[in-house]
């Protein structure tokens, strides 16, 4: 009955936010450039949340660290850009094919990855995803080489407004989907793998194969955020692919609460809407964003390992009690 | 370009890998002995030549008193760094999951990189190798770098010293029953968490001596830290983790690797470490010398 009741309450909390955030741009654009501005930015907060919940695929409900999500990332933004740029695709069209080819990506790397557990695949993620990061960087003629790729082209209908909306959407029927996943029995095998490995493979899980196929999906996703955080910036870059980007993914799903569904969307918004304050207030606090970051960091993984979600339901709890 | 050529390349290569090993081994050291795999290691690595670097602008230039003094001096105050780091946050971590171990260590990493570019900035710097090690050394009518030559007898040094550390006195045998049975030699009496503590100054001190030679032997910026924490990872990945030996072995294959694939493929040579670890993890997971867990 409790259990309902709260989730109703989710629901509800849910359609709120939903509610805003879909008013949110038309308020915005009231405030002439400095409106333009925020809409962008919270449609990279937007495009950043649907990465980090895809990572926690993996990371808070398959317990692997992978090291190399931005690869997956990074490879959806060079999908777009190169279809977009060379191939004048359209954009749904290039938008539709990042995730495919993302998805063979990770479906390739996934195959090595999950022969391994704990700290090595940690590793062998970092290794795969640097090698692409190179790839990408040394391969001039394809990728751009450190240059990039700039310039691609924008659909006429697509004011920030507009494009703050696409993204939205595509947010909310991914992060559905995305739940549909995790509280199916597929989704409930994969926790049983994080929990206890032997067990699983005691009643018959293919451990390996479910792994793989999580880690497949993780990746698709992460695909979609690159392609559309490449059509939002208009140029892709091999930054995308660096293992830091993997790093503040697994940021946000720390700071925001890895055990919970939301809290890595939640962490990551919070850690972009950090960096953008900290920048409103003085220049020299975004110098020192990394140590700002490390000592965050240092506190959560010491005193608050279930991150800001976890601290709610605590703290929400106690003042039932 | 004859055989002088080659073998000059394969001195290169090696002393690199010198360098590499006794970073490496200090990676390897902590991991075996605290099970903590350490992502600001590369960080105490860079602190440690800037460190030597900024010391070396105090002292006379050129003179090998003032470059041993920096070789005494540098590397206990990075085990001073890490007995501070050790103390306050590291010992709050072992036995938990191995992501909160990596995140905070990687929180580390950050906060020490900042540190570093805000203390020392973007320049490229280097600190010029004593006289008597800067010139080069004829060897079969051969004439190889000195300093390279000094740091290929550094490393064995430093190998056989830790060998002998390990296997040969009180506190090594310490440490080895501590990676196999923690709670037993606690049980005997023995204070683990101090085994612990020393463990990591060790690894800290190994990292900062890295420092200082590295300093001398390239130019050092602040990518440095993070350019070794991946080629160590490469090592131990290579030679086995915890494996002294196989850091050894990992270092060289990689120094000589890298130096040799620089040639032909200039580009490609930083794609190595990367290729090489994710080959032996596909291939055989513990690594050379390691052995496999479970």
């Amino acid at each position: 009955m409790e259990n309902s009741q709260a989730g109703y309450q989710n629901i509800i909390i849910g359609a709120l936010v939903v509610a805003a955030l879909a008013i949110l741009p038309f308020i915005l654009a009231r405030f002439g450039q400095t409106g333009e501005f925020w809409i962008w930015l919270t449609t990279e907060m937007i495009i950043m949340a649907l990465f980090a919940t895809s990572l926690n695929l993996i990371l808070g409900f398959g317990g692997m660290v992978s090291f190399g999500h931005a690869a997956f990332f990074g490879v959806g933004a060079y999908t777009v850009a190169l279809l977009m740029k060379k191939a004048g695709v359209s954009l749904p069209l290039a938008l539709i094919a990042a995730p495919c080819v993302a998805g063979i990506a990770a479906a390739i790397i996934g195959w090595f990855c999950v022969r391994l557990i704990g700290l090595y695949f940690a590793i062998l993620t970092l290794a795969f995803g640097q090698l692409l990061y190179m790839v990408a960087f040394q391969w001039y003629t394809f990728t751009g080489g450190d240059d990039g790729i700039h310039g691609i082209p924008k659909p006429e209908f697509l004011d920030p407004t507009n494009y703050y909306l696409l993204c939205l959407i595509i947010f909310l029927v991914s992060f559905l989907v995305m739940r549909m996943i995790v509280n199916s029995s597929f989704g409930l095998s994969i926790r049983l793998t994080r929990e206890n490995l032997d067990r699983a493979k005691f009643i018959g899980i293919n451990v390996r194969r479910y792994q793989l196929i999580n880690f497949i999906i993780a990746g698709a996703f992460a695909g979609i955020a690159g392609g559309l955080f490449t059509e939002l910036n208009r140029f892709a870059q091999t930054e995308f692919l660096h293992w830091s980007r993997s790093g503040d993914a697994i940021f946000a799903c720390l700071v925001g609460g890895m055990y919970s569904f939301v809290g890595p969307a939640i962490g990551s918004s919070i850690l972009i809407f950090l960096h953008i304050i900290l920048q409103q207030i003085h220049q020299s606090l975004v110098e020192i964003w990394a140590i700002i970051l490390g000592i965050i960091l240092l506190g959560v993984v010491l005193f608050a390992p279930e991150g800001a979600v976890g601290l709610y339901l605590k703290l929400t709890r106690k003042s039932e009690k | 370009m004859g055989i002088e050529f080659y073998l000059f390349i394969l001195i290169n290569g090696l002393s690199q890998g010198m360098v590499l090993f006794i970073v490496a081994s200090g990676l390897s050291l902590v991991f075996g002995v605290l099970r903590v795999i350490n992502f600001a290691h590369g960080s105490l690595y860079m602190v440690g030549a800037f460190l030597a670097f900024s010391l070396s602008t105090l002292m006379p230039p050129g003179s090998l008193f003032s470059f041993l003094m920096l070789m005494l001096l540098v590397p206990p105050a990075i085990a001073l760094v890490g007995l501070g780091l050790e103390i306050s946050l590291f010992r709050r971590i072992y036995g938990k999951e191995h992501l909160l171990q990596l995140l905070l260590t990687y929180a580390v990493l950050l906060v020490l990189d900042d540190v570093c570019r805000l203390v020392w900035g973007g320049d490229i710097r280097n600190v010029a190798r004593p006289e008597v090690l800067a010139g080069s050394v004829e060897f079969f009518d051969l004439f190889l770098p000195t300093y390279n030559v000094f740091i290929l007898a550094v490393g064995p040094i430093i190998a056989i010293g830790l060998w002998f550390l390990l296997y040969r006195t009180r506190y090594g045998n310490l440490i080895r029953a501590s990676v196999s049975h923690p709670e037993m030699v606690g049980a005997l009496g023995v204070n683990v968490s101090r085994v612990m503590t020393a463990t990591f100054m060790l690894g800290c001190w190994l990292a900062g001596l890295g420092g200082v030679l590295m300093a001398a032997l390239a130019n050092i910026d602040l990518g440095i830290g993070m350019e070794k924490i991946i080629e160590c990872f490469a090592v131990v990945v290579i030679g086995g983790l915890g494996s002294i030996g196989g850091a050894l072995l990992g270092s060289l294959i990689l120094g000589v690797g890298v130096a040799f694939i620089q040639l032909p493929l200039s580009r490609a040579a930083i794609v190595f470490p990367y290729f090489a670890m994710a080959l032996i993890l596909i291939i055989r997971p513990w690594g050379l010398f390691g052995k496999p867990e479970r």
